[in-house]
């Protein structure tokens, strides 16, 4: 997708992030509905650097940090502290792959509707017994078994986020798809399924296997 | 967020929970999920073949203590109703009779969802 980069208002270097301007520090206005790709001075896909992200991050953290804004002018602290919040939501956002996935298909479905109750065939019948068979691993002493079954979890999650990429790869081609998008909604449904297992699964005790 | 007492009441003591037999003819099982939350219920129904009235009900729910209380007092409230009448209830009763925030409002929904889907599975199983 074509990545256009903005410019500083003030002094009209190249902006890396949509927030701030490292060359001249001076706060961007903010526009009323803020891309938090944007934010974080990434191209609009699925795909991200990661470690372009955490960089980012942590260099406007530190600009943005309330010790720097405590005497400043009371416009300006205010600017920081908007600023700081909508850093932390992209942030957020983007590093997680899920959430990162349900942003991108917002921005791309748009005022498509979406189904946001479809999962796959057979889908909550499965969910449903893994609960149960959940509930028993839980009640008993095989750790074995329970880190099998979220070793499971981890890989129906990961077979997701492959089908993520190959998805949205299909959509920035061609991005009116709308059998794609309903595709792309049908997963995400399911990893929030998945996601309930899993909290379920107490951490401690399975991660030294 | 706190429970209402009748939520606790149904949390801490569901009734009917368990497993009806499946495959019984007279038997109709409703499965269902939250989108919101990713909680699932299975909500089952007991029909008299000859007065069609319910006569037992049993739900086994994976999910909130709301939808825990939803599902246990649906199961109460479906128990000596015709299917008919049963098919009427709706979330925004059992809202009120638990006094769910607004949260907690599609808790209720999945209840009234899964007496639909246990009498439209039932039904699909009997027609004649
Ligand atoms: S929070 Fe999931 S059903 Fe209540």
């Amino acid at each position: 997708m074509a990545f256009e980069q903005p410019a500083c208002q003030t002094c009209e270097s190249t902006l890396i992030s949509r927030l701030f301007c490292f060359s001249c520090n001076a706060f961007q206005p903010l526009p009323r509905e803020i891309d938090l790709f944007e934010v974080m001075g990434l191209p609009i896909a699925f795909e991200i650097d990661s470690e372009e992200l955490e960089e980012l991050y942590q260099r406007l953290s530190l600009e943005l940090h309330p010790d720097f804004f405590e005497t400043a002018p009371e416009a300006e602290k205010r600017l920081s502290e908007t600023a700081l919040v909508i850093l932390n939501r992209a942030y957020n956002t983007l590093r997680d792959s899920t959430l990162r996935a349900g942003y991108l298909l917002f921005l791309l479905a748009k005022d498509k509707k979406l189904d946001e109750r479809t999962l796959p065939v057979g889908f909550l019948q499965q969910m449903f017994n893994m609960q149960e068979a959940l509930d028993e691993l839980l009640n008993s002493d095989d750790t074995a078994a329970l880190i099998r079954m979220s070793k499971d979890l981890q890989d129906r999650h990961k077979k997701i986020e492959t089908s993520f990429v190959s998805l949205f790869k299909i959509i920035e081609d061609s991005p009116e798809d709308l059998e794609k998008l309903q595709q792309l909604q049908t997963y995400l449904n399911a990893d929030r399924y998945l996601r309930r297992l899993v909290d379920r699964i107490p951490e401690n005790g399975l991660l030294q296997n | 967020m706190a429970y209402s007492e009748k939520v606790i009441d149904h949390y801490s003591d569901p009734r009917n929970v368990g497993s009806l037999d499946k495959s019984d003819e007279n038997v109709g099982t409703g499965l269902v999920g939250a989108p919101e939350c990713g909680d699932v219920m299975k909500l089952q129904i007991q029909v008299d073949p000859v007065s069609k009235e319910i006569i037992d009900a049993k739900f086994k729910t994976f999910g909130c203590g709301s939808a825990i209380a939803s599902s246990s007092l649906a199961t109460e409230w479906v128990k000596g109703k015709s299917i008919d009448e049963a098919m009427s209830i709706q979330n925004t009763e059992i809202v009120e009779e638990l006094s769910l925030p607004p949260v907690k409002i599609h808790c209720s929904v999945l209840a009234e969802d899964a007496i639909k889907a246990a009498i439209s599975d039932y039904k699909s199983r009997n027609e004649d």
